[in-house]
């Protein structure tokens, strides 16, 4: 009995609880004013005069906690039309043909672009073989055929599927190693689908491994990794009525973005301004642009500002990625553990296009034979053009690979030898004025501290 | 069975580019009350440079983080930077900021010195004062001498400076040279728990110790150990982008694409390691990016401990781990005698 009163109190209540929200739905919502307190809650580490050291707290991050950051997505200006790109879809293709009527014919719709309309349509870091929308040639799915300005973002993406593209498929190059073949269809033809190679040589190889008591071997391979970063590409572009250029943009670096987007645009630097928004994460991803020419194109076409925010599908597809990489390592090794001689083959993925891939071989190559101390190397490096997305800089430019490489190997030989990995580490790393690979005599060398001082917070124990 | 296995990574990482030139350049504008404003054209992406450069120039100046408002990321008004990139900032965007607080701060001390009654050499600038080396209790306001320097000298304090990292170029041949002007060392040590049932791989810990020079502020260095760290689990078991047969991307999202979340993180420690770096400023170096370096290899070797596999392909995912544990079962029965 009481168990059922029970019941129907709570579902009076309930019903209760009901209407209210009923008349919380009537009434207008209005935010409680809470003001914020005027004074920053500044804790003591932003007071101390001595200000190297100290646990100081970012002075964005009560923005962020507020939710006042403004993000490009959260910026909007009078007039302001939205872009989107319409995307190849296919690795490796001719176009015969881009159709772009019926998407220019529809309401809402207030500009199209084409590669074609783009001054100079090409750019990148070290080799300028990226176009901002191709005109002629896919290289891969993700590249960018035709961009769209409209009103809302809902109608730019219709009027994509209003474009009609015509392709010619064209063989696509997709193993990095297969592509590395002179018989090998090339992603740039007719160059050469290795674009850039690396080489470090010091001391005797041949000779070192004829003194090794054992030779080790390896093949370690990695994947393709999008930095997913929360924030997506995301830009806004106002070409205003002197023909001056501003844009806003997540990119972390402002001097390259404003002298690529002189190049593409054909525009003297003094009419581009480019302003750094607080970037919702890098990670490389975000060292060069991606879409500002295309948007700037179509502010001057419609005299309106113009946003672009990149879908998430879009950075996996048409941004950079961190490159696969197929490592090769051959290491000769004394019966006591040192490293006399080591030798390693690198092949890049360079996807399609060059971007950092050439910074990124560089320090791959300089950095594959690990801290240690070894007299013998040699380090050979390829970065392969294919028809996947490019790959670009990402956290580490390399050294990730390589690491898992050469980390992987040497416990191989630990194994092998009977070492326990902590000593074995310790026995080859650098120290204080050792040469690196590349006959630097490095200074503030603390790879022993730091294999020491983990060792012991982990409670690393040598097993018998 | 969940087998348990330990594994460790050592690695070096430069600072800056390779070789090639990669300045810095920066304003320092100390205000008539003794605050300052820093202009650069680095750009904040959610690392908390900014916060760091605002306590390079404090410390440069004797005076507070929180005196220091730092300008950043506008081609129109702040000088060139080469950006944020090749973990660069602290040391070469540091630097040069540190040189430019430098020049604003000798121009304090060309004001200050008549007010003492000391040689500009004798001065420091220490606890928002400028003062007399040895002697503390000799001091002026840096304000009164902003003030002074700028209303009554005419002479505002500004520097500005710029910085490039030095460098020799490698040759082709053999790539000797010096391409970069200094690196930092690190060492992670994971545990992980092995199912050799299912393949499925649990990261339980891992104790990181990081060298980056002097650490400017030890709290920024945590957050970028940490989130490297996540960065090298997903590049270690999950994370990987596919392709089908014509080339297409096939898991564009990430339902399919699987990034590590809070659930997949391990316990974390994190040790700085004692160090200075005579060429950075106030011997600090840098620290972005070699926080995700040794993650994926220090796991994966953990993994063969734990099962005696390795797995020399990345990601280590579940199937891979289990069919390279059948595999090496497959061969230990063959080698059982008759």
């Amino acid at each position: 009995m009481d168990d059922k009163t029970k019941v129907l109190e709570r579902e009076q209540l309930d019903i209760e609880s009901l209407r209210e929200s009923e008349v919380d739905l009537r009434l207008p919502a209005v935010v409680p004013r809470e003001p914020y307190p005027i004074e920053t809650l500044a804790p003591d580490a932003r007071q101390q005069t001595r200000a190297v050291g100290q646990r100081a707290t970012r002075p964005d991050g009560r923005l962020h906690g507020l939710g006042q950051t403004r993000y490009i997505d959260d910026l909007s200006f009078p007039g302001m039309l939205h872009a989107r790109i319409k995307r190849a879809g296919i690795a490796s293709a001719r176009i015969k043909s881009i159709d772009t009527s019926a998407a220019e014919s529809m309401p809402g719709v207030m500009a199209v672009l084409t590669g074609k309309e783009i001054p100079t349509n090409s750019f990148g870091p070290s080799f300028q073989d990226q176009p901002v929308l191709v005109d002629d040639l896919v290289f891969h799915a993700g590249d960018g055929v035709a961009a769209v300005a409209a009103v809302t973002e809902q109608i730019a993406n219709e009027a994509l599927a209003k474009i009609v593209v015509e392709y010619e498929p064209l063989p696509a190059v997709l193993d990095p190693v297969a592509a590395m073949r002179e018989d090998s269809p090339k992603v740039h033809a007719p160059d050469s689908n290795i674009y850039a190679t690396k080489v470090i040589r010091k001391g005797d190889i041949e000779k070192g491994f004829a003194e090794s008591d054992h030779i080790f071997e390896g093949r370690f391979s990695t994947q393709m990794i999008e930095h997913v970063s929360l924030e997506p590409h995301a830009a806004i572009a106002d070409w205003d009525a002197n023909g001056r250029l501003t844009v806003w943009a997540t990119i972390g670096r402002i001097t390259l973005a404003r002298s690529d987007m002189a190049r593409t645009l054909k525009l003297p630097m003094s009419r581009i301004r480019i302003i750094g928004t607080i970037v919702g994460g890098n990670f490389g991803g975000k060292n060069e642009i991606t879409q500002e020419p295309a948007l700037a194109l179509l502010s001057k076409k419609t005299g309106r500002p113009v946003k672009g925010v990149f879908t998430r599908g879009e950075e996996f597809t048409s941004t950079t990625t961190r490159h696969p990489i197929v490592m090769d390592y051959k290491s000769g090794v004394a019966n006591d553990g040192r490293i006399i001689a080591r030798q390693i083959r690198l092949v890049l993925d360079g996807g399609a296009y060059c971007s950092w891939s050439e910074t990124t071989l560089g320090k791959a190559c300089i950095l594959a034979p690990g801290p240690y101390k070894i007299d013998n190397v040699v380090a050979e490096a390829f970065v392969v053009y294919t028809n996947k997305t490019m790959t670009g800089a990402m956290r580490g430019f390399g050294a990730p690979q390589v690491c898992f490489a050469y980390e992987s190997h040497m416990d191989d030989i630990a194994k092998a030898l009977g070492k326990d990995p902590l000593e074995i580490r310790l026995l080859n790393a650098f120290d204080e004025g050792s040469p690196s690979p590349t006959g630097q005599v490095l200074h503030s060398v603390v790879v022993k501290e730091s294999l020491r001082k983990a060792a012991d917070r982990f409670g690393w124990e040598p097993r018998s | 069975m969940k087998r348990r296995g330990r594994g460790i990574a050592c690695m070096w990482y430069p600072i800056g580019f390779t070789v090639s030139a990669n300045p810095s350049a920066a304003t320092v504008k100390v205000n008539e009350d003794g605050t300052a404003t820093v202009l650069t054209g680095t750009v904040e992406t959610g690392q908390g440079s900014l916060t760091v450069l605002g306590q390079i120039a404090a410390e440069a100046l004797g005076i507070a983080t929180d005196d220091v408002h730092v300008v950043s990321a506008d081609t129109d008004t702040t000088p060139m930077d080469t950006g944020a990139i090749a973990s660069r900032t602290t040391y070469v965007t540091g630097n040069a900021i540190w040189l430019a607080a430098e020049a604003a701060k000798a121009i304090l001390f060309e004001a200050a010195a008549p007010i003492l009654g000391v040689k500009v050499s004798q001065l420091e600038a220490k606890d928002r004062k400028i003062q007399v080396k040895n002697f503390p209790q000799r001091n002026v306001s840096i304000g009164e001498v902003a003030h002074r320097s700028q209303a009554v000298l005419g002479q505002p304090a500004i520097g500005s400076a710029s910085w490039n990292p030095p460098t020799v170029a490698m040759d082709p041949d053999t790539g000797q040279g010096k391409p970069f002007a200094t690196y930092v060392y690190a060492t992670q040590i994971a545990e992980v728990d092995v199912d050799d049932e299912t393949g499925e791989v649990e990261v339980l810990r891992i104790a990181a110790a990081h060298d980056c020079g002097t650490a400017i502020n030890p709290m920024l260095v945590e957050g970028q150990v940490e989130g490297g760290i996540s960065m090298g689990v997903g590049m270690a078991l999950q994370e990987e982008m596919l392709f089908d047969a014509d080339g297409r991307h096939i898991n564009p999202n990430l339902t399919n694409y699987i990034m590590p979340t809070s659930l997949d993180m391990p316990e974390i420690t994190v040790d700085i390691v004692q160090d200075f770096d005579p060429t950075g400023p106030f011997g600090a170096k840098g620290v972005g990016e070699p926080t995700a370096v040794p993650t994926a290899a220090a796991i994966l070797n953990a993994i063969h401990d734990a099962v005696g596999v390795r797995v020399t392909s990345l990601p280590a995912t579940s199937e891979k781990v289990l069919a390279a544990i059948k595999a090496s079962r497959a061969v230990e029965q063959k080698q059982i005698p008759a």
